[in-house]
């Protein structure tokens, strides 16, 4: 046990200095494509480029390709591909959580009172587990999310967040509608990785909704497969107003919509 | 004023006329009259204990005078003015509760209740006549009667094979008790001129060491039986869930009681004990029984055994008490005696409401849900409301929280064991300070017990169709409950009323009034006297000691042990300025509250059950789940015994079906009557062999014995 307590002095703090500082060890984020849009000679050249995305993220409009950073998976295709080369950047930002309300309006919803104590609920609703794992690493003491006032409750009924994972499937939709119904207002919730967002790799199926805002409203999106933990920090920090959201047309990334429409 | 001996005798002629009528009247009426009766003999006796008990002026009536056997005397005085007192005040709630509860078509219909009312009259006047019993003769008349009465009521569902065996066990225990009792009293009448307690007591001022001894031996053991101390308590937690719930409450209210009256009269009245190891064996013992009944109480799911094991915990808290009484008496501290006595009294008093309350309460949910089982109950607090705030009541005095009666006397009893200090020999400390934490242990194990009882019992979702279609007991079964709840809380406010009384009593045994340790009189002394200077007092002015003393009688609302100069308060309390903080905190918070709130919009969301479709009854926590902990740690003492039942397909490759049950066998039954009936059983089958059936060899037998006996006659 005293080799915890040594260790423990030996090393310091290793907290993160995010959100007073910007954090910039490497790898703390698997970044997203950058630098779009990018113009094609030809519509149809576009398109071939386009296609490369599994998950639709991009988007050909006649000459053009543009970037659905929701849909975003990080999975490199779109870097590697050489037939029709995109030739754009890749960033390491981590502040990308999106709201379909400006931050004034996500400040007066939860008040001053929240802005240090706010109570999470997570609920699976079906994901594959890297979005859970990596909310674990918040509980860990690299990220320590307890310093900024969040902390995880096991009841809904404590619950200010109902923080949202996995593609929604339709077993979780009932525990998900009661979940929601026994929290206290005011509530909100975060819908966690792509899968949350519109379905994911997963997609909509008869046995995945595709999205949670197919069933309630929701307050922040989170993008990412899996988002990593300074991403979800960024968003509960923008839920309570204390941080800017990301700069992002969700219109064009469609919360819940088809894959494949 | 009446004067107390005339209503003695209307009582007996009260009682005597509920017999006859009983056995008269045609069914229908027979219940009520039992009601009336019962009440109005409580009620008589009541007044007549009250009467001796606040004005201390003993009656005596001389019956017949038995050639060479002496007078037979009924004598009341404060010791069994007391006794009296709480037997007619769990008499009259249980009289009116019968008259409803006898009603259950499972009595109705195969047991006539003519027998009832006859032997409930029977024993309520035998129990009187042995609490006022003057002298050695009708003591015992009226303690056989007690026995058998009380023997008929538990064995009331007589075609019922465990209340037969019940009631057997409990009636041959009781006889063996009873007859350590007589031998006790023949050692001590050995001497004596006459068999009243006057003479007993003069023969027993000059007794020797070792007869003292004896007869306190035969008699704790006596009594130990009846009261149900350990090691000899196994019929109780079978008697109580065969007998019906109204018995029950007597059984555990008043004839529990007896046997602890018996122990007082005999060990600190008759035949005061003297030797230090006496105390320190009652005190053993009693700590003992209150941790092993504590321990099957919380494991225990049916209701009335629960309610059993915890009498016997209860009955060792108050023996436990006695104990300490007597090694501070011995050891030369009167004061800290007198306040153990008083601390023992008081739980007596307040056992014998609240567990009658209790049983009552379980009487009325197995009424109406015909249930006891708490695996299978839940949810009544929906449809019996009235049902759960007494039975909630009860809990809550029997878990010792205050403001109710449970608390003052068990805080008075551990308070107690603390002054241990005070004695000098180390031994003595030792085990004061190893029963101590036992009965520590008992008060936080009874907390668990009676929050799963009333938990599992009336709160969450009902765990059977019975359960579910239960309904609200009518309003003679609610009166009773609710006067023994108000009684609960009463004896729990004021404490400071009750402690003056029971001082007078144990003055009986103690000759001494020590009122003064423990009621400082902060109304009757404002400035103050030899014992509590002036300052003393003007301090315990400035925390509100003194408030209500322009309109309050008595000496004081504040519950205190004064020690020396340098330790000035060794303890103090107040439940009534508690409860009254209590209520003004708690009204001041909900309006508080209320006003606050008053703009806001109240949500009701549904149960939040972890999000499954449809909460089950048999999903929700269990009397077993909840008790598991305690079952797990106290392993050792249980000893369960598992049976696994497993179904294997063809092969046995899979299983199918795995059954586990898991029973607790009572641990006295377990360690000393499992072995004792195998020995005798043994011994049986060895004697057995010389009896072949033969004439001859019987006629052998009968010479050679008388051959045997003449050579002993020649050699001495
Ligand atoms: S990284 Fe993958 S998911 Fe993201 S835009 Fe490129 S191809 Fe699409
Ligand atoms: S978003 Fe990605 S990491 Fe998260 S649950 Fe879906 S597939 Fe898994």
């Amino acid at each position: 046990m005293w080799e915890w307590v040594w260790e423990g002095i030996r090393s310091g703090i290793v907290t993160t200095a995010y959100p007073a500082r910007e954090e910039t060890a490497s790898g703390v984020s698997p970044g997203f494509p950058t630098d779009l849009p990018r113009t094609f000679a030809a519509a149809g050249e576009a398109s071939v480029a386009a296609s490369c995305c599994p998950t639709e993220a991009l988007l050909s409009e006649d000459q053009q390709v543009v970037l659905r950073e929701p849909r975003c998976i990080h999975c490199y295709r779109c870097l590697r591909q050489t037939e029709t080369p995109l030739a754009w950047q890749w960033q390491g930002n981590y502040e990308w959580a999106v709201s379909p309300h400006p931050r004034v309006e996500l400040a007066k919803k939860f008040g001053r009172s929240f802005r240090r104590s706010l109570h999470l609920r997570i609920l699976d609703a079906g994901a594959c587990g890297a979005c859970l794992s990596e909310i674990e690493q918040l509980n860990k003491p690299y990220y320590n999310m307890h310093r900024l006032g969040f902390f995880v409750t096991p009841t809904p009924r404590d619950a200010d967040v109902l923080v949202v994972a996995g593609p929604m499937t339709e077993h979780m939709r009932q525990p998900l509608l009661s979940a929601y119904e026994a929290m206290p207002t005011p509530k909100a919730v975060l819908a966690l990785g792509a899968c949350a967002i519109f379905g994911g790799v997963f997609g909509t199926s008869f046995a995945s909704m595709g999205g949670v805002a197919s069933l309630i409203p929701v307050d922040i999106l989170v993008p990412g497969c899996p988002p990593p933990p300074l991403a979800i920090l960024h968003a509960l920090l923008a839920l309570i107003g204390r941080v800017e959201p990301a700069a992002c047309e969700l219109n064009s990334s469609s919360p819940g919509g088809e894959r494949g429409d | 004023m009446i004067d107390p001996k005339r209503l003695f005798f209307l009582f007996l002629i009260l009682c005597g006329a509920g017999v006859v009528l009983a056995a008269l009247l045609p069914r229908r009426a027979n219940r009520v009259v039992l009601a009336w009766i019962g009440s109005l003999s409580s009620l008589t006796i009541l007044w007549v204990g009250g009467a001796v008990l606040l004005s201390g002026q003993a009656w005596q009536v001389d019956l017949w005078n038995i050639w060479s056997l002496g007078p037979m005397v009924l004598k009341m005085d404060r010791l069994s003015a007391l006794f009296v007192f709480i037997a007619g005040l769990v008499f009259l709630p249980v009289s009116i509760f019968s008259a409803s509860y006898m009603n259950l078509p499972k009595y109705v219909k195969r047991y006539g209740f003519k027998s009832f009312g006859i032997y409930y009259h029977l024993l309520l006047a035998a129990i009187v006549l042995l609490l006022v019993a003057g002298d050695m003769l009708s003591f015992l008349l009226a303690w056989e009667a007690m026995s058998i009465f009380s023997y008929l009521l538990v064995n009331y569902e007589h075609e019922k094979e465990d209340t037969t065996k019940a009631g057997y066990l409990m009636l041959s225990l009781g006889e063996a008790g009873t007859i350590a009792v007589v031998l006790a009293f023949f050692l001590l009448a050995r001497t004596a001129t006459g068999l009243d307690f006057p003479a007993l007591r003069a023969a027993a001022a000059g007794m020797g060491q070792a007869s003292a001894w004896a007869i306190f031996l035969l008699s704790f053991f006596g009594f130990g039986v009846k009261a149900g101390l350990v090691p000899t308590n196994i019929w109780l937690p079978l008697a109580h869930p065969a007998a019906p719930s109204n018995v029950s409450a007597i059984l555990s209210g008043v004839i529990l009681n007896l046997g602890l009256y018996g122990i007082v009269r005999f060990n600190a009245d008759l035949l005061p004990v003297k030797d230090i190891g006496a105390g320190a064996i009652v005190l053993i013992v009693g700590s003992i029984s209150a941790l092993v009944g504590i321990l099957y109480a919380v494991i225990r799911n049916d209701m009335k055994e629960m309610l059993a094991h915890s009498s016997i915990e209860n009955i060792g808290i108050i023996t436990a008490g006695l104990g300490a009484g007597f090694i501070f008496r011995i050891a030369g501290l009167p004061a800290l005696a007198g306040i153990a006595f008083i601390a023992a009294f008081y739980h007596l008093l307040n056992h014998s409401l609240y567990k009658a309350l209790l049983f009552l309460g379980a009487g009325a949910v197995d009424y109406s849900a015909g249930e006891r089982n708490m695996d299978r109950l839940g949810g009544l607090i929906r449809v019996m409301p009235w049902t759960s705030l007494f039975f909630l009541v009860g809990a809550l005095s029997i878990a010792a929280l205050p403001p109710f009666n449970g608390f003052v006397s068990e805080w008075l009893t551990l308070q107690t064991m603390l002054r241990s200090v005070e004695l000098s020999s180390m031994g003595i400390k030792i085990i004061f300070a190893l029963c101590a934490a036992a009965l520590a242990l008992t008060a936080a194990l009874a907390v668990t017990c009676f929050v799963k009882a009333f938990a599992m019992s009336f709160l969450g979702l009902a765990r059977s169709p019975k359960a579910s279609k239960a309904v609200e007991v009518n309003r003679s079964m609610q009166a009773p409950m609710a006067i023994l709840a108000l009684c609960c809380l009463l004896f729990g406010i004021l404490p400071t009323y009750v402690i003056p009384v029971l001082d007078n009593t144990i003055a009986t045994f103690t000759h001494e009034h020590m009122v003064d340790e423990l009621v400082p009189p902060f109304f009757t002394a404002p400035q103050g006297n030899a014992r509590f200077p002036q300052e003393f007092v003007s301090e315990f002015h400035d925390l509100g000691a003194q408030v209500g003393r322009t309109f309050l009688p008595g000496q004081g609302l504040v519950v205190m042990h004064r020690g020396t100069e340098h330790n000035p308060v060794v303890y103090a309390m107040s439940t009534s300025y508690t409860f009254v903080v209590l209520i003004l905190l708690m009204g001041g918070s909900l309006i508080l509250f209320r006003v606050l709130t008053r703009s806001r919009k109240v949500d009701r969301g549904p149960v939040w059950a972890g999000g499954v479709r449809q909460l089950l009854p048999k999903m929700t926590y269990t009397a077993t789940g909840f008790s598991n902990p305690v079952r797990v740690i106290f392993e050792a003492v249980f000893r369960p015994v598992i049976f696994d039942e497993m179904r294997e397909t063809v092969a046995e490759h899979f299983l199918i079906a795995v059954k586990s049950q898991r029973q607790e066998v009572y641990i006295l039954e377990r360690t000393m009557f499992s072995p004792l009936a195998r020995l005798g059983r043994w011994l049986a089958a060895l004697l057995g062999k010389i009896h072949s059936g033969s004439v001859n060899l019987y006629a052998a037998y009968i010479l050679i014995s008388l051959g045997i006996v003449l050579i002993i006659q020649r050699l001495m």
